[in-house]
């Protein structure tokens, strides 16, 4: 970590203006998200002008305002549902599986790092294997999982959480682990001279001065998980979820171009949801005590 | 003289490193007295952070003897007989200032309310009393340090080690903190023994009851000079001829390997 500017006195003084009017946080929220906004609205310019200059067919680039017809259309199956509402359910469903992979993968995650720092020759010997296991492409191992658990007799749901617990464990066992070792050979000397126990040396120096590395890769995990519970429903067979909604939708491609950007959306909705609720609770726990919290 | 709190025999340290053994001490015998400030200075490489390190069994000799308190540097440290001040403040930075304050009790076992009031205690004597619920990064590099001293005083160790604690200070704060530690050793019911690691001439002698010249490797002690200054000391202690005099002598002592 970078060494830490040494700020004057005012920023301690009670009338710090962290805790301004609520006039002027509002003003501040609309400043942090006009970069945002600009981007969009400018993409979403690019996207008509481009099909202006360029002449692009509507099969290769549908007009937005097609899309978002799109997504008031009833759809044809069973429900009778507009295409929002399902797309809605569809990523709810796949924010679900994501949620427990992230949770599965993520504790599997930080045992392993938690276990590799403690016993330098299991890490030695199981590294390899680790990093081997993300070099297999998910592809090739969704199908396998979902046999091997439905032969099993696992629910369904259990092999996607499964699946996107792959892709999850690896980013936050690397991360985790490199935090535990972050800490540095002054502050462990000042545990040792108070004769304090490896217990009191993780819970008070390594944890916590690891959670800014954990974040990092949670946020990385977020991602990942997310990625992996869409293609642990194709082999699945789901009925419901973003991945069914792709695989939908790229089959009737030609006719209706507009349906796979409504499931590229819904992809992109779940995974901008996780990634910030994980952003979100590194603000609230690490955020507020550090100056360089990630 | 009762018996000593600290005592050298002959102790001797040698490193591997990637090009052969180094040695960082040479058989030096030092016999330092309960109570004594003891400053230990000489050029870089001279070992006077190990030596210092030994005694906090951060580092074990390669040879020869070590007592602290008339036990092995070992049970002195399982015994917690020793706080340490470095040269830079190592607060944990998820910490409040208070919490840094507290942590040795923390992990010594004290009950919360018997902490607090402690804590409170320290950051009134090092000036912090404002600045308990601060974080380190909110705070200049001098107050840092202050809090880095009131943790390693938290809870009364005998022995009070100290790696160039004002080497990353102004010369203005520096001074500040000079007096600031005296009239802190010199202000409770018992002097904690203090060896205090130092670069610098004047700090050593302005400090020190006697100050431990070492020569570089191997590191040895090269001359002990007693400074006879009166205690208290303060502002004016620097402008005395005497303590010019004495500056001198620690500085010949450095000139002549």
């Amino acid at each position: 970590m970078a060494e830490k500017p040494l700020p004057s006195l005012q920023r301690i003084t009670p009338a710090a203006p962290a805790s301004a009017t609520p006039g002027a946080s509002l003003r501040a929220a609309v400043r942090r998200s006009l970069p945002v906004a600009g981007v969009i609205v400018t993409l979403l310019i690019a996207w008509e002008a481009s099909k202006l200059a360029f002449g692009i067919s509507d099969q290769r680039l549908p007009h937005l305002g097609a899309i978002i017809e799109v997504m008031f259309t009833r759809t044809q199956g069973g429900t009778g549902n507009i295409l929002l509402a399902q797309m809605l359910l569809n990523a709810w469903s796949t924010f679900q599986v994501a949620l427990g992979g992230f949770l599965l993968g993520g504790m599997l995650g930080f045992g392993l790092a938690v276990l590799f720092m403690q016993l330098p020759m299991l890490e030695r010997g199981l590294m390899p294997y680790v990093i081997g296991s993300q070099t297999v492409p998910i592809l090739a191992i969704a199908p396998m999982v979902v046999v091997g658990l439905g032969r099993m007799g696992a629910p369904s749901w259990a092999a996607k959480i499964t699946v996107a617990a792959y892709l999850t464990f690896f980013p936050v066992t690397i991360g985790m682990l490199r935090g535990l070792r972050a800490a540095s050979p002054m502050s462990l000397d000042l545990m040792r001279s108070y004769a304090a126990s490896p217990a009191q040396i993780f819970w008070r120096l390594r944890l916590p001065n690891s959670l800014p590395y954990l974040f990092t890769s949670l946020k990385v995990a977020a991602s990942a998980s997310v990625i992996g519970a869409i293609v642990a429903e194709l082999p699945a067979g789901a009925r419901e979820g973003v991945g069914m909604m792709i695989l939908n939708a790229a089959q009737s491609y030609n006719s209706r171009p507009p349906a796979l950007y409504v499931a590229i959306l819904a992809a992109s909705l779940v995974g901008v949801t996780f990634y910030g609720m994980v952003a979100l609770a590194e603000r609230l726990i690490v955020g507020s005590q550090r100056t360089n919290g990630g | 003289m009762s018996a000593p709190m600290i005592e050298f025999d002959r102790v001797s340290k040698i490193y591997q490193s990637g090009g052969g053994p180094v040695n960082a001490l040479h058989d030096v015998s030092l016999s330092i007295a309960a109570g004594e400030f003891i400053a230990l200075i000489g050029p870089s490489g001279c070992g006077k952070s190990t030596l210092m390190r030994l005694v906090g069994d951060l580092e074990q000799p390669s040879a020869g003897g070590l007592r602290v308190r008339g036990k092995t540097a070992h049970q002195a440290r399982l015994d917690r007989d020793y706080g340490i001040v470095f040269q830079s403040p190592v607060l944990y930075e998820w910490r409040s200032i208070r919490k840094n304050v507290e942590l040795p009790l923390e992990i010594m076992g004290q009950p919360g309310p018997q902490r607090h009031a402690r804590a409170s205690e320290l950051l009134r004597l090092v000036g912090l009393s404002d600045f308990g619920d601060a974080y380190p990064h909110q705070l200049s590099g001098g107050m840092q340090q202050r809090a880095a001293i009131a943790r390693a005083l938290s809870f009364e160790p005998a022995i009070l080690l100290m790696d160039e604690p004002f080497g990353a200070l102004d010369e203005i704060t520096r001074e500040r903190m000079q007096l600031e530690l005296l009239s802190i050793w010199d202000g409770g019911p018992q002097r904690t023994t203090v060896i205090f690691v130092t670069h610098s001439i004047p700090e050593a002698v302005f400090l020190a009851d006697r100050v431990v010249v070492m020569s570089p490797r191997p590191g040895r002690v090269e001359r002990l000079v007693t400074v006879d200054l009166p205690r208290p000391r303060s502002f004016e202690t620097r402008e005395d001829p005497r303590f010019f005099a004495l500056v001198t002598e620690v500085r010949e002592g450095l000139r002549e390997h």
